[in-house]
């Protein structure tokens, strides 16, 4: 069953002290589409994220990533994981932060391709300091992709970024996902959302619905998808 | 200037301070600490230097100045037997030991020159003043006794080093050590942090890397630098500020590795315990200069108060210090226990901060 699931999150139950960061949370993402998690700041996206990767562990439920129980360090070679703030090694060169991102992983590098998809290729050499933020963000995504994963995990990547920018790291997500690439996003903003195949709705911890972006309309009754996420989220809370 | 806009840094600063506790409690206890350690260090000081007293006169003035000098403040003296005079200074348990000759008592009445023998360790720069002047004390008290003055000029020798060992061989010996082990700790835990902090730790861990292999090779990157820093100290300390070697070079390299593998791991293993570099830095004042004050690069670990002994006796800085100083000034080699001790402890707390470091670095937020 769990075949055609890349992530099988299965009622997962995390709290920091006395806030509950995720309260029984369970979701499925489908081999090769683009889900989305969406929610205001605080929601708990990130807790969700990390828990995917296996760096939280969860207090109840179970989580499962390509058909391994997490955690499990062998298939995180198979997955790309892009944190919010871009985690690059400073000193050092973007080629460099590539080839140790990509040797870390135990994967051969195809780190000229991937700095050609970002379009880094002419600033290989510069250090990573050196750069404006919207290019370390590109370097960072190519860090995370490097090792070609299978599932790739996304903590608000476009945070910062330039309009144009933003619709070219869409445009490579949607050419990933055609071509077999497992991604789950997170995001505040909902034009992104829009792009999304299916999407899940987060506040306080809690999934408060999920489908596509068209179904998530159609159940709130209206044809915003803004308003949908504000109405589905405030029903529950209510 | 505006006095209001400086109040407003000066309230910012100390508004800052009141949140990070932890500085806080560094900025008031680690002075009292640190203070308390040096009084008790100097002022609790129990022992004098330990001094053996041979007595071979058949006349009754040896046995006369034996007995002044066991009384004397400045050396706490007992008498031994000749034989085990050099086997005590290479053991440790004397710094000095002093042969009053079979003919003493004959030559003070006759009024000739008398030589005592004064038989010191040599390494240990700073003990023989006390024994000079003791037995120089010893001598004058016995004069005012004796029929008339005595000539004595004490003829001394060295088992190690001697009279041309200066204050640099005998601490220059110790900071080779220290200054690589100081400097490799601090470079680091920074290091560590700064992968804590700037969210790379974060990749790291989520990717299939094995805890042991972080902490294995972040210990191999650090250690080849260490390594070219120690070749660098050696090389100016040997042929630059001529330093006293007596012992094996590649000994002494042996050891700084050692210091090195305990610093680099030390610095992992701690990094766990601060959040920032800030706080990283804030373990110097609690775990270097504790080391520094009771390891014997500045006081000889014999000289302190009994209790400060037991702590001294499990620093690991303690064992290097004198590993290096035994090498150095006295050339030592492998065959002796003493240096098969001290190169076992500095190994073994190194294997210890390795599994601490591997066994603290959590991947997982429980």
């Amino acid at each position: 069953m769990s075949e055609t699931y890349a992530v099988d999150v299965e009622n997962v139950v995390k709290s920091f002290g006395t806030l509950k960061a995720l309260d029984d949370v369970t979701l499925r993402v489908r081999r090769g589409e683009i889900y989305g998690l969406l929610g205001p700041n605080g929601a708990g996206k990130t807790t969700l994220i990390r828990s995917i990767v296996g760096l939280v562990a969860p207090e109840s439920g179970t989580v499962t990533v390509l058909d391994h129980r997490m955690p499990d360090l062998d298939i995180l070679g198979s997955v790309g994981y892009m944190t919010q703030a871009a985690a690059l090694y400073p000193d050092l060169s973007v080629e460099e932060n590539l080839r140790f991102f990509a040797a870390i992983s135990g994967a051969d590098s195809n780190v000229d391709e991937v700095l050609n998809l970002v379009e880094l290729d002419q600033r290989r050499k510069s250090v990573v300091a050196t750069l404006s933020g919207g290019l370390r963000q590109r370097c960072s995504l190519a860090c995370a992709l490097v090792h070609r994963p299978r599932l790739l995990l996304l903590d608000e990547p476009t945070v910062g970024v330039d309009p144009q920018l933003r619709v070219q790291f869409w445009d490579h997500f949607r050419d990933m996902a055609a071509a077999g690439t497992t991604i789950v996003v997170s995001s505040h903003v909902m034009d992104e959302a829009e792009r999304c195949q299916r999407l899940g709705l987060i506040r306080f911890g809690k999934l408060l619905g999920e489908g596509s972006p068209d179904e998530l309309r159609s159940a709130a009754g209206t044809n915003n998808l803004e308003e949908a996420f504000l109405k589905l989220s405030g029903r529950e809370t209510e | 200037m505006s006095g209001h806009r400086i109040a407003a840094i000066t309230s910012r600063i100390l508004r800052q301070f009141r949140h990070d506790r932890r500085t806080l409690a560094l900025l008031f206890v680690a002075p009292i600490v640190i203070l308390s350690l040096l009084g008790y260090l100097i002022r609790g000081s129990a022992s004098s230097p330990a001094v053996g007293i041979v007595n071979e006169d058949q006349g009754p003035l040896g046995a006369a100045i034996a007995r002044s000098l066991e009384q004397s403040s400045k050396i706490s003296a007992k008498t031994i037997s000749a034989s085990d005079g050099d086997a005590k200074l290479k053991d440790g348990s004397l710094v000095a030991y002093i042969v009053f000759p079979p003919d003493f008592s004959l030559l003070v009445t006759q009024q000739q020159m008398v030589a005592p023998e004064v038989h010191l360790e040599g390494s240990q720069p700073g003990t023989q003043v006390p024994v000079l002047q003791a037995l120089q004390n010893a001598l004058a008290s016995l004069a005012s006794a004796a029929p008339s003055a005595i000539k004595f000029q004490p003829t001394v020798s060295y088992l190690y080093g001697g009279r041309d060992l200066d204050q640099l061989d005998y601490f220059g010996a110790a900071f080779i050590g220290l200054i690589l082990f100081f400097l490799v700790f601090v470079v680091t835990i920074v290091s560590f942090l700064r992968e804590r902090s700037q969210g790379t730790l974060e990749r790291l861990m989520a990717s299939p890397l094995r805890r042991g292999e972080i902490v294995v090779g972040y210990m191999l990157g650090f250690t080849v630098l260490a390594l070219v820093q120690a070749v660098e100290v050696l090389v100016f300390s040997l042929y630059v500020l001529r330093v006293h070697n007596q012992g094996n070079v590649l000994l002494i390299f042996g050891f700084e590795t050692l210091m090195a593998l305990s610093a680099v791991n030390l610095g992992i293993f701690l990094s766990m315990f601060a959040r920032t570099e800030f706080q990283a830095v804030q373990f110097i004042p609690l775990v270097i200069v504790p080391q520094v004050l009771l390891s014997g690069i500045l006081f000889p670990v014999s000289t302190e108060s009994l209790p400060l002994q037991y702590i001294s006796n499990v620093l690991p800085l303690t064992y290097a210090v004198n590993g290096l100083r035994d090498v150095m000034l006295k050339g030592a080699d492998l065959t002796w226990p003493s240096l098969q001790l001290d190169a076992g402890v500095v190994a073994g707390f190194c294997v210890l901060v390795i599994v601490a470091g591997i066994a603290t670095l959590r991947r997982r937020i429980a």
